[in-house]
């Protein structure tokens, strides 16, 4: 057997060993979770005054159980829908430094649209307060025009305070709310969409970190 | 009156540390054993299991076409390459085939995944032939297309996890502004079919413009068919590769036995080390006995009676040890499938070892077979003994 012909069975054996390991593999069976693409690019997008971030992953389960979901579910004004907005849905929260300086968080959740699922981050500084807003995925024709920063830029200085009284099921925006305009009047669905996404990440947000700030990290900043 | 086995047992009991040793060295032994033994045989079939479950033993793609999914991504979406479905026709006139299904595997690029946009891939299938090929396909909720040429989707399940499907909701594809209703969401199966969108070929076929191409087709063969032949036959064929999960297995069993051989090298020296200890732990006895051997013999023992009855002390030390090896073995054969995991580069799913009646039995068979071959030396040593030196206190010295 020549050289030429026992590297190439051995590059045979790679690649079907390589194909079956990825036919064949499996994944955590877990509830999907919402992370960034990209996180090294998307937080300096985010936040480019940023120099660092830590991950820290949670679930409604890990931080209060069965009580926080009522909760969240009450403040949200509406029960978690379908199968896959369940308790154990794990969120990964970004906190974000410059240099040693803890200067906000990003936050993402999953949400149901009509033609598939759309996932939207938040960047938030440490009281709260959306600075950032990213459709990280959305499916729609329209998508384009709510993925749009001009659509994000909306919501840059509000607070869960100014959805309090957004009311999820009619979709109908109030105070500081009525001044969103949805780009796209045709997808009316993912936009109302978007808002609940929205108030589900604030709210989760409040939950995890603004009411119980001494559980998150307040180290020293990682390097990047 | 007492037996030779109560004698044996006694002899035994009066150096409990020594004969407790032993024994541990001897389950240790065993516990090697019929764990490798159980690993042989459960990680044969965890790895027929894992090709079962893809459904067909063998693959056709135009050359150079991505062999599955994940390819495809990888490669951004592009590179596939196509065959025209009469191509099926000659291969199900071939007697090994027992089944055979056509897929055609598509993307498209989806501008609204992240930054930069996404590949999104939709594998079109015939629900018929499809399902007889992957059987343990289930239904989580709903069922396979009304119709062969419906704008329908059904999805793995986590493909529908991502996108939030429920059956009834509708699903875009993107860049072709087409719109599918979710009729099935599949229950997981832990290969790749979790993470595909399956659209009735003909449909996808219609939207890509391709009516009579596809990209893969997929062959179940019929039972005990040497897919060897099939191969070569099929090779005849023009523009085409063969993908043999048989293949794949083989290369996988090669790569495993190398690891195999050398815990088999382990687990021999470790019986060859329980067979010294045996051997050991009877001789010291035999010789701390010598006198006593002798007295046995002045009061008409015979030879024969005391090679038994040391014998049996071996039969004794060798079961205790078998029995609590496979003891040990049982209780720790989950213990044993995480570490295998750990160290093998790739672990099929389900048990990796499995212990049954059969293999205990053979794991005990040997073992005393083993130690009774150990045995025989100590025994005949003590057979030996001449009374006369014995009471002297000579030969022991």
């Amino acid at each position: 057997m020549s050289l030429f012909n026992i590297s190439k069975q051995l590059l045979r054996s790679v690649l079907i060993i390589f194909f079956f390991v990825l036919a064949g593999s499996t994944v955590a069976w877990g509830a999907v979770g919402c992370d960034l693409n990209d996180p090294d690019r998307d937080v300096v997008r985010l936040f480019p005054e940023s120099t660092g971030y830590k991950t820290i992953y949670t679930s409604i389960q890990k931080k209060g159980g069965e009580k926080l979901l009522v909760t969240v579910e009450k403040r949200l004004g509406e029960n978690f829908k379908g199968i896959y907005e369940t308790i154990d849905v794990p969120y990964t929260i970004y906190e974000i430094f410059s240099n040693k300086k803890k200067i906000g968080y990003i936050h993402g959740v999953n949400q149901k649209g009509q033609f598939g699922g759309i996932q939207v981050f938040l960047a938030l500084d440490l009281k709260g307060t959306i600075k950032g807003f990213y459709i990280q995925k959305m499916t729609s024709q329209y998508a384009a025009k709510l993925r749009d920063a001009k659509f994000g830029k909306q919501f840059v200085g509000l607070t869960i305070k100014d959805f309090d009284h957004y009311d999820v099921i009619s979709g109908k925006p109030s105070g500081p709310l009525e001044t969103i305009k949805n780009p796209a009047p045709e997808a009316e669905a993912d936009f109302r969409s978007a808002l609940r996404a929205t108030k589900k990440n604030l709210i989760l947000m409040d939950e995890f970190v603004y009411s119980t700030q001494s559980v998150l990290s307040s180290g020293e900043a990682p390097k990047r | 009156m007492i037996t030779k086995f109560q004698v044996a047992y006694k002899n035994l009991w009066r150096k409990k540390v020594r004969s407790i040793l032993t024994v541990i060295g001897i389950a240790l032994s065993a516990w090697v054993l019929i764990s490798l033994l159980g690993f042989n045989r459960g990680y044969e079939n965890s790895l027929n299991k894992d090709i079962d479950n893809m459904g067909f033993q063998l693959m056709i793609m135009a050359k150079g076409c991505p062999y599955e999914a994940a390819t495809l991504m990888l490669k951004g979406g592009t590179g596939l390459r196509y065959m025209d479905e009469s191509i099926m026709k000659k291969i199900t006139s071939e007697p090994e085939v027992d089944k055979i299904t056509p897929i055609l595997m598509s993307a498209v690029f989806d501008p609204n995944k992240g930054e930069s946009g996404g590949i999104a891939a939709y594998f079109g299938v015939e629900p018929a032939s499809f399902a007889a090929v992957k059987p343990f396909l289930k239904f989580k909720t709903g069922k396979w297309f009304t119709d062969l040429n419906a704008y329908e989707v059904v999805m793995g399940f986590e493909a529908a996890e991502l996108e939030q499907r429920e059956v009834g909701d509708m699903i875009l594809m993107p860049d072709k502004n087409v719109q599918f209703k979710v009729v099935g969401i599949l229950e997981r199966t832990g290969t790749q079919d979790d993470g595909t969108i399956f659209v009735p070929l003909k449909t996808l076929q219609k939207i890509f413009n391709r009516p009579t191409e596809i990209t893969t087709i997929g062959i179940k063969l019929k039972k005990g068919m040497d897919s060897t032949r099939l191969e070569d036959k099929l090779y005849q064929l023009p523009d085409v590769q063969i993908v043999s999960l048989e293949q794949v297995k083989q290369t996988i069993m090669k790569l495993i036995s190398t690891a195999k051989i050398m815990v088999l090298s382990i687990a021999i020296i470790a019986i060859l080390i329980a067979m010294v200890g045996v051997i050991n732990t009877i001789l010291t006895s035999v010789w701390e006995r010598f006198q006593e051997i002798g007295i046995l013999k002045t009061i008409g023992a015979m030879p024969r009676d005391i090679f038994l009855l040391i014998w049996m002390e071996t039969l004794i030390l060798c079961t205790m040890g078998g029995l609590l090896g496979v003891i040990l073995a049982l209780i720790l054969s989950r213990v044993t499938d995480i570490l295998i995991r750990r160290v093998l580069p790739y672990a099929p799913g389900g048990g990796l070892v499995v212990i049954d009646l059969k293999l205990v039995l053979v794991t005990m068979f040997g073992i005393i077979f083993i130690g009774l071959v150990s045995g025989i030396y100590p025994a005949w040593k003590a057979g030996r003994i001449r009374p006369l030196e014995a009471i002297r206190g000579e030969g022991g010295k």
